[in-house]
């Protein structure tokens, strides 16, 4: 099977990242108040836009494939939704709508619906935000779900009824709420969750298994089953029908986002640096094993860096000494107190003796994993991750036969 | 250098270079205790004055450090000290004698000038514990001698007819010193019982209460930070005239001997300090990723920390 | 990996920085989470402590009675303070000295805390943004060498005082012959 591919778009956290529909731009933020369309040129992603608006940092990004519409929300309070006009040069340019989401706390996530023509904005006010265009007077209007949310709302997730939201919570339950906004939507045909949904219907509330704020939530394909991760480290598989609730615990650290792949199966990634696959059904759900392994062939060396941007990445280095890899290596014994020995030598002494090492792809945390492909059955077959590290990787969903993927690479980061 | 000298090493190198070519000169500067010296020449360049103002002047004096003196410094000493002065000697250089043994002998007495002052108690009490010892009874012989060499230190020396007790009082400004010293007195206790050392004074160090030989001084403070070193000095010490005389100048070092020593251990500390901290922050370092590592810094050094 | 250490306890030390190990990785989990109760702030909730459901239940991990290690996590900081062993008096002034001198230089330790909590010797505040510039695994080993390092720090320290007082001592009393 083929290797990941990575890309390191920079050295400093990406926050989200969203892909437009044929795959060829990606918008991230990294870790600012402003986000960034790159396209891609072959194997490299090239800076194109810089979309600042925001003056604090952006927690979430979303595309819409269909209508090629940005939404972007942040800790300022606001979402900005930004369309492609044509400006007085000719170019094209990406114009910011303001939502008024009505809300008096950082924005923390945000999705756009099926359909497109609504977006749900999770907030800090204990509150998601469910905005509708009001064609009439040309904005974005929103409407607020409130009860019964006690704390900061980490995520959301739309069913592909375009009614149906399911929500994360620091409160440590996952909820399903109807956002039925009459003017928008028609009447829904009814579903395991429920037949009559007015806006603000509860139709569903979880608590996570051991008392974790629910990091991610996602419904999967058909809408029939809802899965989150919390922050005890569980992975829990609603089947509303059943009633049951399957709970995946791991060793592992805390799973921040997850995606479905097919109707039985689901990838996690988060604090672990990996993502993971799951799969089951409603007799049980079990760990197959990281997307993450250091067998499947190639060389996991990095495929492009980024680009050149500004030097915002690479040690710039002092004058002309700062590429010479002696003066590296020097600089490295005094700063570090590393004696970067010759490769295959053992390092003597004790002072790097306490090292650990990460063997995954991604050095930090990953940060929001997303369907990157779909295959001709309708299945996932690839995902992208973003990372905490700058990292950009695209991975393959499969795990390679006869490798103990989970555990031989789990080593790194938990337990030992 | 673990001992320090008892002689001062300036007036020994000055009156040196002075002696075999005179100039004119004015310095001024100090030894331990507070001790001030000035070598001028006020006159003529020729005419080489050495003064020595030591705060505990007029209990020396008491104790005959004034006879002492004369007998050391015969006509170098002039019956009259300079005005804020203790002690003024005065050499003539076209009459000090040539150079050679005489005029080195001359020269490290000067430079002993103050331990040869602060010896006069010490000398006093010697002499009177020999007389006690060989059954006689001059007068005032077993009076306790305090000497406040200090703000809020003193020594004090009583003789018997068989000892010379000298005891300490110092303070420690500091909660470390204080423990420092302690590590360090402890020691001073603990030695004796090596075979070696089984001839040496007898040491025995009180914190906070004063020992029962000086409870009756007047001013005694009795706090956290004050220690009480007491020596027992047997007449092995005194008896004969060359070690009653080194006994001397090294027992009245001992404080300053204490406290320089305290002061080195506590530099070593930060030293040590200092390279483990570095250390430390290069196990920091190397969790820096790239970007992080090229710190913004403000122009007085205070590193920007973005959050 | 725990390296070897001049200590009698050394089979002691071993499981209690593993478990002080295992214990900070899962805490370092860490996101960026904008204040609920104040509006456009971000701060450590673990230091503001405004909002319970954020917190997590500190947990102490004890070697013994004199050494133990408070790390009380939240959604978005870690706050970690260690107890080092003092045996006496001596050890007690090294360590205090040894932590001021740290602290005073706490610019440079960017995740060091300037004061410590109450019936600590010194705290770490480890925030997301630490975390988002520094990798987490490589923040942990640090933590560990220090607690490594600063109990043999202060022991060595103290038989160079003992050795150094001993020599002074000796000789001194041995001019007297």
């Amino acid at each position: 099977m083929a290797a990941p591919e990575v890309f390191t778009i920079a050295q400093v956290p990406l926050t989200a990242h969203a892909f437009n529909a044929d795959r060829s731009k990606l918008i991230t933020s990294l870790n600012t108040n402003e986000a960034q369309i790159y396209g891609r040129q072959g194997n490299e992603w090239k800076p194109e836009v810089t979309l600042s608006e925001h003056d604090k940092l952006i927690t979430s990004i979303d595309w819409a494939p269909n209508s090629n519409r940005i939404v972007t929300a942040s800790q300022d309070r606001n979402a900005y939704v930004w369309s492609q006009t044509t400006g007085a040069d000719g170019n094209s340019v990406w114009k910011p709508t303001l939502v008024l989401l009505r809300i008096n706390r950082a924005a923390t996530y945000v999705r756009w619906s099926p359909k497109e023509d609504k977006f749900a904005v999770a907030s800090g006010a204990r509150a998601i935000a469910v905005c509708s265009f009001d064609a009439d007077n040309d904005w974005w209007v929103s409407r607020l779900l409130k009860k019964p949310i006690r704390s900061t709302v980490l995520s959301v997730d739309w069913h592909p009824n375009n009614v149906l939201l399911a929500a994360g919570t620091a409160d440590m339950k996952a909820r399903v709420f109807s956002a039925y906004i009459k003017d928008v939507d028609s009447r829904p045909s009814p579903s395991v969750w429920g037949e009559k949904l007015p806006f603000n219907t509860i139709c569903g509330e979880y608590a996570s298994p051991a008392g974790g704020w629910v990091h991610s939530v996602a419904f999967s394909p058909s809408g029939d089953v809802l899965a989150f991760a919390s922050h005890d480290s569980t992975i829990s598989i609603v089947y509303p029908g059943g009633p049951a609730v399957i709970t995946v615990r791991n060793s592992t650290l805390p799973y921040v986002s997850l995606t479905w792949t097919s109707e039985d199966a689901l990838v996690a990634a988060g604090h672990d640096c990996q993502p993971v696959l799951f799969s089951g059904s409603a007799e049980g759900w079990k760990a197959i094993g990281s997307l993450d392994d250091a067998k499947s062939g190639a060389p996991l060396t990095p495929v492009s860096t980024g680009s050149s941007s500004g030097g915002r990445f690479a040690s710039a280095g002092v004058g002309r000494l700062g590429t010479n890899e002696a003066f590296a290596r020097f600089r490295n014994a005094d700063t570090l107190g590393k004696s970067s020995a010759t490769p295959g030598s053992p390092v003597s002494g004790g002072d790097s003796s306490g090292d650990t090492e990460l063997m995954t792809v991604h050095q930090n945390t990953i940060t929001s994993v997303r369907p990157y492909e779909i295959s001709a059955n309708g299945n996932v077959a690839k995902v992208s991750t973003s990372g905490v590290d700058g990292k950009l990787v695209i991975w393959n969903v499969s795990v390679p036969a006869g490798t103990g993927g989970l555990s031989s690479r789990l080593g790194g980061m938990h337990l030992r | 250098m673990i001992l320090l000298e008892s002689h001062n090493t300036i007036i020994q190198t000055v009156l040196a270079e002075k002696f075999s070519k005179p100039s004119s000169l004015d310095e001024h500067f100090v030894d331990y205790d507070g001790v001030r010296f000035r070598l001028s020449t006020p006159e003529r360049k020729t005419l080489l004055r050495l003064s020595m103002n030591i705060r505990c002047w007029d209990q020396l004096a008491q104790y005959g450090a004034q006879q002492i003196l004369e007998r050391e410094y015969g006509t170098y000493l002039l019956p009259e000290a300079e005005p804020e002065y203790s002690v003024t000697l005065e050499f003539d250089t076209e009459k000090v004698p040539a150079e050679g043994a005489a005029r080195d002998a001359l020269i490290k007495s000067a430079a002993l000038l103050k331990r040869i002052a602060l010896g006069a108690p010490f000398e006093l009490a010697f002499k009177n514990a020999l007389a006690l010892e060989s059954g006689g009874s001059p007068p005032n012989a077993t009076e306790l001698m305090q000497i406040h060499y200090r703000d809020e230190e003193a020594i004090f020396v009583q003789a018997a007819s068989d000892r010379v007790t000298v005891v300490f009082s110092t303070v420690f400004r500091e909660e470390a010193d204080r423990i420092f010293g302690k590590v360090f007195l402890q020691e001073f206790v603990d030695a004796r019982r090596q075979p070696s050392i089984q001839t040496a004074p007898q040491v025995l160090f009180t914190a906070k209460e004063p020992p029962l030989e000086i409870r009756s001084a007047a001013g005694l403070k009795n706090s956290d930070d004050i220690g009480y070193v007491t020596f027992v000095i047997f007449p092995r010490h005194y008896n004969k005239p060359d070690v009653q005389n080194s006994t001397i100048s090294h027992i009245q070092l001992f404080r300053s001997y204490l406290h320089y020593h305290i002061k080195c251990s506590k530099a070593y500390m930060r030293s040590r300090m200092r390279h483990r901290v570095a250390e430390f922050q290069k196990v920091l370092n190397r969790a820096k990723t790239e970007v992080a590592t090229t710190e913004r810094k403000t122009a007085s050094g205070r590193t920007l920390v973005t959050r | 990996m725990v390296r070897p250490y001049l200590d009698c306890n050394s089979h002691a030390l071993r499981p209690y920085l593993a478990a002080v190990r295992s214990t900070l990785t899962a805490a370092l989990t860490l996101e960026n989470f904008a204040s609920q109760v104040v509006e456009r702030h971000n701060k450590p909730e673990v230091e503001a402590q405004s909002s319970r459901e954020v917190l997590l239940n500190p947990l102490v991990i004890s070697r013994n009675e004199n050494e133990r290690v408070l790390i009380e996590p939240s959604v978005n900081s870690v706050r970690l303070s260690i107890k080092i062993k003092q045996a006496d008096e001596i050890e007690r002034a090294l360590c205090a000295k040894f932590m001021r001198f740290m602290m005073v230089r706490a610019e440079n330790f960017i995740v060091l805390r300037r004061k410590p909590v109450p019936g600590y010797d010194i705290s770490f505040l480890i925030t997301n943004s630490h975390t988002e510039t520094m990798l987490k695994h490589k923040i942990v080993d640090f933590i560990i060498q220090f607690m490594e390092d600063v109990d043999r720090e202060i022991s060595e320290m103290k038989l160079s005082l003992n050795a150094r007082a001993r020599v002074v001592a000796e000789t001194y009393l041995t001019v007297f012959g």
